[in-house]
Protein backbone atom coordinates (compact mmCIF):
# COMPACT_ATOMS: atom_id res chain seq x y z
CA UNK A 1 0.00 0.00 0.00
CA UNK A 2 1.29 3.39 -0.93
CA UNK A 3 0.84 6.45 1.20
CA UNK A 4 -1.78 7.92 -1.13
CA UNK A 5 -3.87 4.75 -0.96
CA UNK A 6 -3.80 4.87 2.82
CA UNK A 7 -4.85 8.46 2.78
CA UNK A 8 -7.76 7.71 0.42
CA UNK A 9 -9.04 4.84 2.48
CA UNK A 10 -8.82 6.97 5.58
CA UNK A 11 -10.83 9.65 3.84
CA UNK A 12 -13.54 7.14 2.83
CA UNK A 13 -13.70 5.85 6.34
CA UNK A 14 -14.09 9.35 7.67
CA UNK A 15 -16.92 10.07 5.23
CA UNK A 16 -18.67 6.83 6.18
CA UNK A 17 -18.31 7.67 9.87
CA UNK A 18 -19.76 11.11 9.28
CA UNK A 19 -22.88 9.75 7.62
CA UNK A 20 -23.36 7.35 10.49
CA UNK A 21 -23.00 10.19 12.95
CA UNK A 22 -25.44 12.34 11.05
CA UNK A 23 -27.96 9.53 10.99
CA UNK A 24 -27.61 8.96 14.70
CA UNK A 25 -27.91 12.67 15.34
CA UNK A 26 -31.17 12.80 13.39
CA UNK A 27 -32.44 9.86 15.38
CA UNK A 28 -31.50 11.58 18.62
CA UNK A 29 -33.20 14.83 17.72
CA UNK A 30 -36.36 12.95 16.79
CA UNK A 31 -36.18 11.15 20.08
CA UNK A 32 -35.65 14.42 21.87
CA UNK A 33 -38.64 15.96 20.14
CA UNK A 34 -40.77 13.01 21.09
CA UNK A 35 -39.58 13.41 24.63
CA UNK A 36 -40.57 17.06 24.58
CA UNK A 37 -43.99 16.30 23.23
CA UNK A 38 -44.49 13.55 25.74
CA UNK A 39 -43.24 15.51 28.76
CA UNK A 40 -45.84 18.27 29.14
CA UNK A 41 -48.72 15.82 29.51
CA UNK A 42 -46.90 14.02 32.27
CA UNK A 43 -45.71 17.20 33.93
CA UNK A 44 -49.18 18.81 33.89
CA UNK A 45 -50.60 15.76 35.53
CA UNK A 46 -47.90 15.90 38.15
CA UNK A 47 -48.50 19.60 38.60
CA UNK A 48 -52.22 19.15 39.09
CA UNK A 49 -51.61 16.51 41.67
CA UNK A 50 -49.16 18.68 43.59
CA UNK A 51 -51.50 21.66 43.39
CA UNK A 52 -54.34 19.71 44.86
CA UNK A 53 -52.05 18.53 47.63
CA UNK A 54 -50.91 22.09 48.26
CA UNK A 55 -54.48 23.32 48.49
CA UNK A 56 -55.29 20.71 50.98
CA UNK A 57 -52.26 21.57 53.10
CA UNK A 58 -53.05 25.29 52.88
CA UNK A 59 -56.59 24.73 53.97
CA UNK A 60 -55.34 22.68 56.83
CA UNK A 61 -52.89 25.45 57.71
CA UNK A 62 -55.49 28.20 57.60
CA UNK A 63 -57.88 26.15 59.64
CA UNK A 64 -55.23 25.55 62.27
CA UNK A 65 -53.81 29.10 62.38
CA UNK A 66 -54.99 31.39 65.16
CA UNK A 67 -56.52 34.82 64.77
CA UNK A 68 -53.18 36.36 65.76
CA UNK A 69 -51.46 34.70 62.82
CA UNK A 70 -54.07 35.92 60.37
CA UNK A 71 -53.89 39.45 61.73
CA UNK A 72 -50.12 39.43 61.38
CA UNK A 73 -50.28 38.23 57.80
CA UNK A 74 -52.96 40.71 56.78
CA UNK A 75 -51.02 43.60 58.33
CA UNK A 76 -47.89 42.55 56.46
CA UNK A 77 -49.73 42.48 53.14
CA UNK A 78 -51.42 45.82 53.81
CA UNK A 79 -48.19 47.53 54.81
CA UNK A 80 -46.37 46.31 51.70
CA UNK A 81 -49.29 47.46 49.56
CA UNK A 82 -49.10 50.85 51.22
CA UNK A 83 -45.42 51.18 50.36
CA UNK A 84 -46.06 50.52 46.68
CA UNK A 85 -49.12 52.71 46.45
CA UNK A 86 -47.46 55.58 48.30
CA UNK A 87 -44.78 55.90 45.61
CA UNK A 88 -47.31 55.97 42.79
CA UNK A 89 -49.38 58.50 44.71
CA UNK A 90 -46.45 60.86 45.01
CA UNK A 91 -45.72 60.90 41.30
CA UNK A 92 -49.35 61.66 40.62
CA UNK A 93 -49.83 64.25 43.30
CA UNK A 94 -46.81 66.49 42.89
CA UNK A 95 -47.48 69.09 40.26
CA UNK A 96 -45.15 71.86 39.29
CA UNK A 97 -46.40 75.21 38.18
CA UNK A 98 -44.23 77.81 36.58
CA UNK A 99 -44.76 81.23 35.16
CA UNK A 100 -42.73 84.20 34.12
CA UNK A 101 -41.76 86.52 36.96
CA UNK A 102 -44.17 89.44 37.18
CA UNK A 103 -42.95 92.36 35.08
CA UNK A 104 -43.06 95.98 36.00
CA UNK A 105 -42.13 98.99 33.90
CA UNK A 106 -38.96 99.46 35.92
CA UNK A 107 -37.95 95.84 35.43
CA UNK A 108 -38.60 96.01 31.68
CA UNK A 109 -36.55 99.19 31.55
CA UNK A 110 -33.62 97.53 33.31
CA UNK A 111 -33.73 94.44 31.15
CA UNK A 112 -33.90 96.39 27.88
CA UNK A 113 -30.97 98.56 28.87
CA UNK A 114 -28.96 95.54 30.03
CA UNK A 115 -29.45 93.79 26.70
CA UNK A 116 -28.42 96.93 24.86
CA UNK A 117 -25.35 97.38 27.06
CA UNK A 118 -24.26 93.83 26.34
CA UNK A 119 -24.60 94.38 22.59
CA UNK A 120 -21.05 94.95 21.40
CA UNK A 121 -21.69 97.72 18.89
CA UNK A 122 -23.40 100.06 21.34
CA UNK A 123 -21.28 102.33 23.50
CA UNK A 124 -22.74 101.98 27.04
CA UNK A 125 -21.71 105.53 27.97
CA UNK A 126 -23.84 107.02 25.16
CA UNK A 127 -26.79 104.80 25.92
CA UNK A 128 -29.90 106.53 27.15
CA UNK A 129 -33.58 105.60 27.19
CA UNK A 130 -34.29 108.26 24.56
CA UNK A 131 -31.24 107.79 22.34
CA UNK A 132 -32.04 106.97 18.74
CA UNK A 133 -30.44 103.70 17.59
CA UNK A 134 -29.46 104.88 14.12
CA UNK A 135 -28.90 108.60 14.61
CA UNK A 136 -27.40 108.69 18.13
CA UNK A 137 -25.86 105.26 18.64
CA UNK A 138 -24.53 104.84 15.11
CA UNK A 139 -26.16 101.51 14.30
CA UNK A 140 -27.24 100.58 10.78
CA UNK A 141 -30.46 98.81 9.80
CA UNK A 142 -28.83 95.38 10.04
CA UNK A 143 -27.70 96.10 13.61
CA UNK A 144 -31.19 97.28 14.37
CA UNK A 145 -32.55 93.92 13.23
CA UNK A 146 -30.11 92.19 15.56
CA UNK A 147 -31.13 94.40 18.47
CA UNK A 148 -34.78 93.53 17.89
CA UNK A 149 -33.88 89.85 17.72
CA UNK A 150 -32.07 90.15 21.03
CA UNK A 151 -35.20 91.72 22.53
CA UNK A 152 -37.30 88.85 21.20
CA UNK A 153 -34.97 86.39 22.89
CA UNK A 154 -35.01 88.37 26.13
CA UNK A 155 -38.78 88.68 26.47
CA UNK A 156 -39.74 85.46 24.71
CA UNK A 157 -42.15 86.66 22.05
CA UNK A 158 -41.82 87.49 18.40
CA UNK A 159 -41.90 91.05 17.12
CA UNK A 160 -43.23 91.26 13.55
CA UNK A 161 -41.25 93.27 10.99
CA UNK A 162 -43.92 95.94 10.66
CA UNK A 163 -43.67 96.68 14.40
CA UNK A 164 -39.90 96.28 14.52
CA UNK A 165 -39.45 99.16 12.06
CA UNK A 166 -41.06 101.59 14.48
CA UNK A 167 -38.99 100.61 17.51
CA UNK A 168 -36.15 103.05 17.03
CA UNK A 169 -35.48 104.03 20.64
CA UNK A 170 -35.12 102.01 23.85
CA UNK A 171 -38.17 103.88 25.14
CA UNK A 172 -40.20 102.58 22.18
CA UNK A 173 -39.15 99.03 22.95
CA UNK A 174 -40.05 99.40 26.63
CA UNK A 175 -43.47 100.74 25.72
CA UNK A 176 -44.05 98.01 23.14
CA UNK A 177 -43.09 95.22 25.56
CA UNK A 178 -45.24 96.72 28.31
CA UNK A 179 -48.24 96.88 25.96
CA UNK A 180 -47.66 93.33 24.81
CA UNK A 181 -47.39 91.95 28.35
CA UNK A 182 -50.19 94.12 29.76
CA UNK A 183 -47.97 95.96 32.21
CA UNK A 184 -49.13 99.45 33.15
CA UNK A 185 -47.20 100.34 36.28
CA UNK B 1 -36.98 94.11 -7.90
CA UNK B 2 -35.89 93.77 -4.34
CA UNK B 3 -36.62 96.36 -1.73
CA UNK B 4 -34.86 97.33 1.42
CA UNK B 5 -37.57 95.77 3.52
CA UNK B 6 -37.22 92.46 1.67
CA UNK B 7 -33.49 92.44 2.32
CA UNK B 8 -34.01 93.10 6.03
CA UNK B 9 -36.62 90.37 6.30
CA UNK B 10 -34.27 88.00 4.52
CA UNK B 11 -31.44 88.91 6.92
CA UNK B 12 -33.66 88.27 9.90
CA UNK B 13 -34.98 84.96 8.55
CA UNK B 14 -31.48 83.79 7.76
CA UNK B 15 -30.21 84.60 11.25
CA UNK B 16 -33.25 82.98 12.89
CA UNK B 17 -32.86 79.86 10.83
CA UNK B 18 -29.11 79.69 11.40
CA UNK B 19 -29.70 79.68 15.17
CA UNK B 20 -31.54 76.39 14.84
CA UNK B 21 -28.58 74.48 13.41
CA UNK B 22 -27.75 71.78 15.96
CA UNK B 23 -24.02 71.60 15.28
CA UNK B 24 -22.07 74.33 17.07
CA UNK B 25 -19.55 74.81 14.27
CA UNK B 26 -22.15 75.11 11.52
CA UNK B 27 -24.28 77.42 13.64
CA UNK B 28 -21.45 79.83 14.42
CA UNK B 29 -20.14 79.74 10.88
CA UNK B 30 -23.56 80.45 9.40
CA UNK B 31 -24.20 83.40 11.73
CA UNK B 32 -20.77 84.90 10.98
CA UNK B 33 -21.08 84.33 7.25
CA UNK B 34 -24.55 85.90 7.06
CA UNK B 35 -23.47 89.00 9.01
CA UNK B 36 -20.26 89.48 7.08
CA UNK B 37 -21.84 88.96 3.67
CA UNK B 38 -24.67 91.40 4.31
CA UNK B 39 -22.18 93.99 5.61
CA UNK B 40 -19.88 93.45 2.64
CA UNK B 41 -22.73 93.90 0.15
CA UNK B 42 -24.41 96.89 1.77
CA UNK B 43 -22.91 99.39 -0.68
CA UNK B 44 -24.04 97.68 -3.88
CA UNK B 45 -26.00 100.08 -6.08
CA UNK B 46 -26.51 97.95 -9.19
CA UNK B 47 -30.07 96.58 -9.18
CA UNK B 48 -29.22 93.45 -11.13
CA UNK B 49 -26.42 92.65 -8.74
CA UNK B 50 -28.74 93.18 -5.77
CA UNK B 51 -31.31 90.82 -7.28
CA UNK B 52 -28.59 88.25 -7.85
CA UNK B 53 -27.44 88.50 -4.24
CA UNK B 54 -31.01 88.27 -2.92
CA UNK B 55 -31.61 85.16 -5.02
CA UNK B 56 -28.39 83.72 -3.63
CA UNK B 57 -29.53 84.48 -0.09
CA UNK B 58 -32.87 82.77 -0.69
CA UNK B 59 -31.09 79.73 -2.02
CA UNK B 60 -28.89 79.67 1.07
CA UNK B 61 -31.93 80.08 3.32
CA UNK B 62 -33.40 76.92 1.79
CA UNK B 63 -30.05 75.21 2.25
CA UNK B 64 -29.93 76.14 5.93
CA UNK B 65 -33.51 74.91 6.43
CA UNK B 66 -32.60 71.58 4.88
CA UNK B 67 -29.47 71.30 6.96
CA UNK B 68 -31.41 72.06 10.16
CA UNK B 69 -33.69 69.11 9.47
CA UNK B 70 -30.86 66.80 8.48
CA UNK B 71 -28.80 67.92 11.47
CA UNK B 72 -31.65 67.06 13.83
CA UNK B 73 -31.96 63.64 12.27
CA UNK B 74 -28.30 62.88 12.91
CA UNK B 75 -27.37 64.72 16.09
CA UNK B 76 -24.00 64.46 17.72
CA UNK B 77 -22.96 65.22 21.32
CA UNK B 78 -22.55 68.83 22.28
CA UNK B 79 -19.07 70.27 22.33
CA UNK B 80 -17.39 71.09 25.64
CA UNK B 81 -17.64 74.84 25.01
CA UNK B 82 -21.42 74.62 24.72
CA UNK B 83 -21.86 73.55 28.36
CA UNK B 84 -21.41 76.95 29.85
CA UNK B 85 -23.43 79.02 32.25
CA UNK B 86 -25.33 82.03 31.08
CA UNK B 87 -23.52 85.32 30.87
CA UNK B 88 -26.26 87.15 32.69
CA UNK B 89 -25.17 88.06 36.24
CA UNK B 90 -28.58 87.66 37.90
CA UNK B 91 -29.08 84.02 36.85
Amino acid sequence: MSLTQIARSCGRLAVAMKTVRVASAVGQTQLRMLHRIAMPAVSTQLCQKSCVENKITQRNYSAKSTIEDIKCRVLKVVSSYDKDSRCSWQTQLVRKYSAKPPLSLKLINERVLLVLKLYDKIDPSKLNVDSHFINDLGLDSLDHVEVIMAMEDEFGFEIPDSDAEKLLKPADIIKYVADKEDVYE
Amino acid sequence: MSTRRQAITLYRNLLREAEKLPSYNFRMYAARKIRDTFRANRTINDFEEIDRQVANAKQNLDLIRRQVIIGHLYTADKLVIEHKKTLRPDC
